[in-house]
């Protein structure tokens, strides 16, 4: 899996298991599962965009 | 609910034993979800048994690690929170699981791994709460 994928993945268990725990509506759940899966994706995207015009440095030393 | 001389006050349906908050609380630790199916919220603890090993064998499909070492500090509280899955942790270790710390996505591995056992010390917390009354 891609770095992306599992940061999706990631976001998607971790914001089905604090949806259900936090609410109880199924209506309540819904809109805290996609606030926090949002947060976390897209968060993590503008994070990414905020650092690109960082340098980056040279490759590490391969062992 | 709060009575006159405001204090705390349950109504017997929602008061439980000692034993039963004890029970609840011990299950939840082994079985991911199993104290929340105790207490009678059968979906949503068959919801986080799957969502808590669904972590738990991502993580593991990646190689992450399965801290088991007390020593130092930092690598107490990963254990602990690695213990908190339970019964998978104990199974894992008895299968020889530790984890390959040369594998690509040791370090994704491990963040899925801790991740699981953390749930599962929510879900204990959450089913304490729930024995005792304080949630629903």
């Amino acid at each position: 899996m891609s770095h992306f994928n599992l940061m999706v993945a990631y976001a998607l268990l971790l914001a089905a298991f604090f949806a259900i725990l936090w609410r109880r509506e199924l209506r309540e759940q819904v809109k805290l599962f996609l606030q926090i899966f949002l947060g976390l994706v897209v968060g993590a995207i503008a994070l990414a965009w905020l650092m690109y015009p960082f340098p980056s440095g040279p490759p590490a030393p391969i062992p | 609910m709060v009575d006159s001389s405001n204090r705390d006050v349950r109504s017997p349906a929602t008061s439980a034993t000692s034993a039963t908050v004890s029970l609840a609380v011990v299950l939840a630790w082994l079985v991911p979800g199993a104290g929340h199916v105790f207490l009678g919220r059968r979906a949503r603890g068959i919801a986080f048994f799957g969502i808590v090993l669904a972590t738990l064998a991502l993580g593991c499909s990646l190689d992450g690690e399965l801290y088991r070492n007390l020593g130092q500090p930092l690598q107490t509280l990963a254990t602990l929170a690695c213990a908190g899955m339970g019964l998978p942790y104990f199974l894992l270790l008895a299968l020889g699981y530790t984890g390959d710390i040369d594998a690509a996505s040791y370090e994704y591995g491990k963040a899925f791994v801790l991740t699981a056992g953390l749930m599962n010390v929510m879900l204990l917390l959450d089913a304490w709460d729930i024995a005792r009354g304080e949630k629903e």
